[in-house]
């Protein structure tokens, strides 16, 4: 969120100002006329207008529905301003009735009016935690997934992309874990008052090339979206209730606008390649490493399967593995058009998008992606009612291959064979090769598409009185499958089209809502008051059937499950949720200055068991504008705007799986005699409840300098207690955990720290600068009885959740040449689990992020720089002992070599030395494989140049845009963000974009 | 105010009834929901005969698929002849398999949790059945079917158990906050309870399974279970008396050909296939075609093991050659999935382990050539000459002999033979580097330990 444009606001005000008082009064002998009408904004009525005769006293200001009278006569100008908006003049003449638009001023600070859900409320007068990113800088971006356009752009929400595969997902914690389960820590999302699912349809067996299931935002176009606000404190997430624990994002489309219908024309273009790649051995480095491994470990035959060294392969090949595998270039291809445009009572938006992007995998795989925005809006004449539809579909299609190929390329001998033969076969290398491009013909496809629908009546009562509907469905339909053909084995096994398989996944959630709302509004002296009351009902099915079939007459009858000879359901359900809830809120604000606002939420769910199903929520804000008191103005004038706003409450966590109070059994997808069998559901809890999550947030908001700097710092401390987890159980139980409510407070503690400062500004060239800083802390304050729970290993009261314990690492035994540990128990031998008590913390210290943007007059640069430091797991936590047959990073070639060495690696082993085998072993679970993971990134880059319209009415923008430019890092392995060594690094983009609009 | 509130009057207040009768609405009644389709309540499911049967052929087929005595790779036939000196290690590194191969199991082992979890799953599904099926619901017959074969399983699953892992907790009840703190039961205990689950069962069980097929327990198979539970435990007698029970009544299969075929008469359990054409998983996990092979292969000590003529070697062997080299792979099971039928189910218990159980217990009870005789039968069936070993101490090591090469790959047998007679450290001790004393038993899986602290101590040498 950028609120750099605050300076303007004031030079507005006090033009108008300037207009109210010095002006001679010249027009009082004119015949004095009423001039009635209504003003209105492209959302809709505005109220509080202020409408002055130009160059007199007399002025009015418009009511809750927009209208306004004022006498003038016809020579007179009227003068339209209101904070945040472009000032308007127009002249009387004839005219009687005068319906005035007015255009939002995208400089001014108050413009920003905030969607925070159920209401609205300008930037300057919230009293919660709202972080927003806009259109433009989501369009700055070129990615495919909403969630990546708000990686870095707001304090307090750490979204971490976890691979770099198309239609992969992301993990979004907003102000850090709260619960002790590593899920249930999603965010609410809501795209246009509709609540959408943060759980996938997907099948994680299905789309194991992406790690996890596709993510549910593919279902939302980046360029679609208008803004994002993402919700933090309480008093911006109670009246979310139960569902508010983990922060709220809200995601508002875009819209049609009033003005002359106008038509937008972009197609972009683009590429993209692996972020980072590991620095590995070279054949020469690499086979040495083997022989001397042989060598330590006594051996002098090589022995019948290491190829690489054995004499079978060539010694002298040398592939880049990652290249060849990872280095491929993918394509991204853009096509947009947009119409727009409306009248005050109605306005309409038609929006229609393609995206298509390959991989940098080799072989021809893609994403598509088709959406199509309409809105339409319309306002009766009287402004009494107001109705909007809005609806958007968006379908995607992927195809990739079912691995990511990243562990052959990091694995694979560098010396391997090549990958095809003279005859352009498929190289097997006499069976001793494993190639991995035979996986390619094994195919990931999806398709999705995703319908939402919503409708939103308001209809005003009378003056301030409003009621209002808002109606939404949605419906995602997901059809996945995974092949794996017989081609994907070696030939010489001599497996046919009957061992070919494919599991496929069908998916379909649909969910209606319907919430009607009443809205009362007063303005009682100097005292505002603003009342809100709402009711909720939602229904959400969701259902899902994967199937295996194997045994195809041929493999291009591999997609029809019906030419198979067999045949397994391994699921078929069908959920529902129910979900009912009573909200409200009561606002008082007294003259801008001091703000009250209370929300609250009554919640049911039929993820509870009976009488457990309901619960209350609420939260109490307020603000106090001390920038606005006589004194302060007067005693600090260089100090422009100063706010201090504070919130305590609590919302809840209903993130669970349906049914679990439910005692029961369930189909296992197999069979036997012939029977499908059935088997206990899991272990059932009839008792438990709400999971409780208090925030409490105190904020200070400065701007200084006419608000050419702006600072908000802000302090939170959420407390999630009744925590709701799958307590996980012995195996002695025959499940791995019960659904319960565990006796524990998750403290996550933090400070956000936000700079926007105005470098530059003149008439041609502006200069801005944004800097945010998070410092998340996360804490275990109380577990009653940790010490006799099934936690009693795994954390530890005053530490955060995020600590693994781990052997203590002690290094390369001189001696040995083999990796030692600390033998906590002194029992001699390192033993499990009584050895692994080093606690080492796996996870985020802080984060932030820098963006500047620079304006000279037609030509705007923005770029953003992320910065994140963190632990995480290096590569060493699951690559092969080195000496082994796998390659390995350059890293290893520091390692003991004779008596007296030390070194980052122990001796090489081939395998055949058992204490170094073990000492291997116990090294991936020490505190060896946690290191630094902090990296700094130039996450995004873009350069636009706006083309002054021409004699044709045309207007021209060409840009370039950058994602993931350069890392830096000391992170020992692929990419410090996935961190994974079985996941693709995110991709750097370019891209190159050209815009039109008619 | 007034004029426009009455102007509204009509409107509003139908328009605001409207809204509150909505929110009236707001009631447990709209967040009920039924219970959904794809589950069935223990309240329905313990009403009816079918519903009960569907859940305990779910311990069978995961039996079959999962844990334990499964034919793929996670099953003790592979893991235990890793373990062992049955096979060598051929996949790629870093795979479970390869810590049981370098017998460097470390608590971690997801496969040995996964025998540890999944086979505690299935004694859970087993005591769910027993405290489930009840009168009036169930008649006195379906009680005793569906209780005899649940404390079947219990016994069988708890067996492997134990001489997997020692003092184990024998779990007897499905509520877990006694069994999320179970104490380690001791050897000898968890012996008593496997042998009383297993008499029970013998009682309650038919005397013949229903379909023909054998493929699930009766009376026959839990006196065959009991044979080799009572050889363990070292109570020659009555392994011998269980043993010839099972003899008495079982035939006698002649051509080693034939022994896997699903036919054959002395199969006494067998695992029936997912469907049909599937055959069995051994067949898919251990053939091979390819030199040097993919993934395991027969030790060369094993296939050297066989006598000069032994039609077991030639007919249960199978080989690979790249023209220098060859390896071996078990070939006990010949079909493979994608054929139209299956001629072969994953034999759990069969006839030649009764004889040689009761050689051995005739052994030790001082009767040698009873034992000879019983040991003949099985070299008869292989070609071979009968025995020639004498005494004692001879027609013992005669017996392991016989085990290995008729037992071999066959869920762990030669794991148990030597770990019992306390010869495993000299045979292991001698060819495999990795080995030493503590590696007798598994590691507790680590998250046990975590989770469960009265299951400390761990084992030793973890």
């Amino acid at each position: 969120m950028k609120n750099y444009y605050r300076r303007s606001y004031a030079y507005a005000l006090s033009f108008a100002l300037f207009l109210t008082y010095n002006s001679p009064l010249l027009s009082q002998n004119q015949p004095q006329k009423t001039i009635s009408g209504i003003i209105t904004d492209a959302d809709g009525p505005l109220s509080g207008v202020n409408v002055q005769v130009k160059n007199t006293a007399r002025g009015s200001i418009s009511d809750l529905d927009g209208r306004y009278s004022v006498s003038a006569s016809a020579n007179d100008m009227l003068v339209f301003t209101y904070v945040g908006y472009k000032l308007r003049e127009v002249a009387v003449g004839t005219a009687s009735i005068m319906n005035v638009v007015m255009e939002v001023d995208a400089q001014a600070l108050d413009a920003v009016v905030i969607n925070a859900g159920y209401y609205k409320v300008s930037d300057r007068e919230k009293t919660g935690s709202i972080a927003r990113v806009t259109a433009e800088e989501i369009e700055r971006q070129p990615v495919s997934n909403p969630l990546a356009a708000l990686q870095g752009r707001m304090a307090g929400v750490n979204i971490v992309q976890t691979t770099g595969v198309p239609g992969g997902g992301f993990s979004v914690r907003i102000r850090g874990r709260n619960s002790i389960r590593a899920d249930g820590s999603e965010p609410l999302y809501i795209v246009d008052g509709i609540p959408y699912p943060s759980q996938s349809l997907g099948n994680t067996e299905v789309s194991n090339v992406m790690g996890q299931a596709q993510s549910p935002l593919n279902g939302i176009s980046p360029t679609d979206i208008e803004s994002i606000e993402v919700l933090k404190d309480a008093d911006a997430t109670a009246i979310y209730g139960s569902r508010g624990a983990n922060g709220v994002v809200l995601i508002t489309t875009k819209k049609g606008k009033v003005g002359k219908t106008t038509l937008t024309l972009g197609t972009t273009t683009g590429v993209g390649s692996v972020t980072r790649r590991m620095d590995l051995l070279n054949t020469e480095q690499y086979l040495a490493m083997r022989r001397e491994a042989f060598a330590n470990d006594g051996i002098s035959e090589y022995p019948a399967n290491a190829y690489d060294i054995n004499g079978t392969w060539n010694q002298t090949r040398y592939t880049d593995w990652q290249e060849v595998l990872l280095g491929n270039t993918a394509y991204y291809n853009t096509l947009e058009a947009s119409i727009t445009g409306g009248s005050i009572n109605n306005q309409f938006l038609v929006k229609g998008s393609h995206r298509k992007e390959t991989t940098v995998f080799p072989g021809n795989f893609d994403y598509k992606k088709n959406s199509l925005l309409s809105s339409y809006t319309h306002t009766t004449e009287d402004q009494k009612l107001r109705l909007r539809v809005t609806g958007n579909y968006v379908s995607d299609n992927n195809r990739l291959p079912t691995t990511a190929f990243v562990h052959p390329a990091v694995n694979l001998p560098p010396n391997a064979p090549a990958l095809y033969n003279e005859n352009g076969e498929l190289n097997w290398e006499n069976s001793t090769f494993s190639n991995p491009l035979a996986q390619l013909a094994a195919n990931y496809r999806s398709q999705s598409s995703t319908l939402l629908g919503n409708g939103n009546i308001t209809y005003t009562l009378f003056k301030g009185f409003s009621v209002s509907a808002n109606l939404g469905y949605n419906e995602i339909h997901l059809e996945e499958s995974n092949t794996n053909p017989n081609t994907v084995y070696d030939p010489a096994f001599g497996l046919g089209s009957e061992y070919s398989s494919i599991t496929a996944n069908t998916a379909k959630r649909s969910s209606w809502i319907v919430e009607p709302q009443l809205e009362y509004e007063y303005q009682f002296g100097k005292m505002g008051f603003s009342i809100l009351a709402g009711t909720t009902f939602q229904s959400e099915t969701r259902f899902g059937r994967t199937q295996y079939a194997m045994g195809f007459t041929s493999n291009n009858l591999i997609y029809d499950l019906s030419s198979a000879t067999d045949h397994i359901i391994l699921s078929n359900k069908e959920d529902e949720y129910r979900y009912n809830a009573v909200y409200g809120r009561i606002n008082l604000n007294w003259e801008s200055k001091y703000i009250l606002n209370l929300t609250g939420r009554r919640d049911g769910s039929s993820r509870f068991g009976p009488g457990k199903r309901f619960a209350n929520f609420g939260a109490v804000g307020a603000a106090w504008l001390f920038g606005d008191e006589e004194f302060i103005k007067e005693g600090l004038p260089f100090l422009s705007f100063g706010k201090i706003r504070g919130s305590y409450g609590s919302s809840g966590n209903d993130q669970i799986g349906n049914y679990g109070y439910l005692n029961s059994y369930i189909g296992t997808g197999t069979s036997y005699q012939g029977i499908p069998t059935l088997q206990p559901a899991n272990l059932y809890n009839p008792d438990y409840g709400w999971e409780t999550n208090r925030k409490m947030e105190l904020a200070l908001e400065l701007g200084f300098l006419k608000d050419r700097i702006n600072l908000t710092t802000a302090f939170y401390r959420n407390r999630s207690s009744s925590q709701l987890v799958g307590i996980p159980l012995p195996g002695t139980t025959g499940f791995p955990s019960i659904q319960a409510n565990l006796d524990a407070t998750v403290e996550n503690r933090g400070l956000e720290i936000e700079l926007n400062t105005v470098n530059l500004k003149n008439e041609n060239l502006t200069w801005t600068t944004t800097a945010q800083l998070t410092v998340p802390r996360n804490k275990l304050i109380s577990f009653p009885n940790l010490e006799g729970s099934t936690y009693a290993n795994q954390f530890v009261v005053g530490e955060p959740l995020d600590l693994a314990l781990l052997l203590n690492y002690t290094g390369v035994d001189p001696q040995t040449g083999l990796y030692t540990f600390e033998d906590y128990d002194g029992d001699g031998n390192i033993s499990f689990p009584n050895d692994l008590k080093k606690p080492v913390r796996v996870g985020v210290d802080y984060y932030g992020s820098l963006t500047n943007t620079i304006t000279y007059k037609n030509l705007s640069f923005d770029f953003l720089l992320q910065y994140v430091k963190q632990t995480g797991y290096n590569f060493q936590y699951t690559s092969a002992p080195a000496g082994f047959m796998a390659n390995q990073p350059t890293e290893v070639l520091d390692h003991w070599q004779q008596p007296g060495d030390q070194g980052f690696n122990q001796q090489f082993t081939a395998g055949f030395n058992e204490d170094a085998y073990v000492a291997y072993s116990y090294h991936s679970y020490s505190s060896a494989v946690v290191s630094d993971a902090s990296f700094l990134r130039l996450k995004n880059v873009s350069l636009s140049y706006t083309i002054p319209k021409t004699a044709l009415g045309v207007g021209c923008r060409i840009y370039g845009l950058a994602q993931n430019l350069f890392t830096i890092t000391d992170f020992i392995g692929m990419d410090p963000e996935t961190q994974s060594l079985g996941q693709l690094p995110p991709l750097r983009v370019m891209s190159l974009g050209v815009e039109l609009s008619i | 105010m007034k004029k426009l509130i009455k102007k509204y009057k009509t409107k509003s207040v139908s328009i605001i009834i409207f809204t509150l009768a909505l929110s009236l609405w707001s009631c447990e009644d709209f967040i009920e929901v039924d219970t959904p389709n794809y589950l069935i309540g223990n309240d329905v499911l313990y009403t009816d005969a079918k519903t009960v049967e569907a859940a305990m052929l779910s311990i069978y087929a995961k039996l079959r698929d999962n844990t334990l005595l499964t034919g793929d790779a996670q099953g003790l036939s592979t893991l235990l002849g890793q373990y062992a000196d049955e096979f060598d290690y051929y996949s790629p590194y870093g795979l479970p398999e390869e810590q049981f191969n370098k017998n460097a199991l470390l608590a971690s082992n997801t496969s040995v949790a996964q025998i540890w979890d999944g086979s505690y799953n299935q004694i859970y599904a087993a005591n769910a059945i027993l405290e489930g099926v009840k009168v009036p619901y169930f008649s006195q017959e379906e009680i005793a079917q569906f209780s005899g074969e649940s404390l079947f399983i219990r016994g069988l699953v708890h067996f492997y158990l134990v001489t997997l892992y020692g003092d184990v907790p024998y779990i007897k009840t499905t509520n877990y906050l006694l069994n999320q703190e179970a104490h380690r039961d001791k050897v000898v205990d968890v012996y008593q309870y496997i042998i009383e689950d297993l008499e029970t069962a013998r009682t309650l069980l038919p005397p013949n399974e229903s379909s023909g097929e054998r493929v699930r327990p009766d009376q026959k198979t839990a006196a065959a279970l009991l044979a080799r539970v009572y050889l363990y435990s070292q109570n020659w007698e009555k392994a011998a008396a269980m043993a010839s029970l099972v003899i008495e009544n079982t035939s006698w299969e002649t051509n080693p050909e034939n022994v896997f075929l699903k036919e054959s008469p002395s199969i006494i359990w067998q695992l029936q296939p997912e469907f049909d054409g599937r055959n069995t998983l051994e067949a898919g996990n251990f053939i091979f075609e390819t030199a040097p092979p993919p993934t395991r292969a027969l030790t060369p000590s094993l296939v050297n093991a066989f006598e000069q003529g032994d039609l077991r070697k030639e007919h249960w062997i199978g080989t690979v050659t790249d023209g220098t080299q060859s390896w071996y792979y078990p070939f006990k099971y010949k079909h493979q999935a994608g054929e139209p039928t299956n001629a072969e189910y994953s034999i759990i218990l069969r006839l030649a382990e009764q004889y040689l159980i009761r050689a051995e217990a005739r052994v030790h009870m001082g009767d040698l050539s009873a034992a000879q005789s019983d040991i003949n039968l099985i070299r008869t069936r292989a070609g071979l000459a009968p025995t020639n070993a004498n005494g004692n101490e001879e027609l013992q090591n005669a017996i392991m002999q016989e085990r290995r090469v008729e037992l071999f790959s066959e869920h762990g047998h030669r794991f148990f033979d030597l770990k019992r007679t306390g010869s495993i450290d000299n045979v292991l001790g001698n060819i495999k580097p990795g080995w030493n004393g503590d590696d007798i038993l598994f590691p507790i899986p680590q998250k046990d330990l975590l989770l469960n602290p009265n299951l400390q101590p761990q084992n030793p040498g973890y």
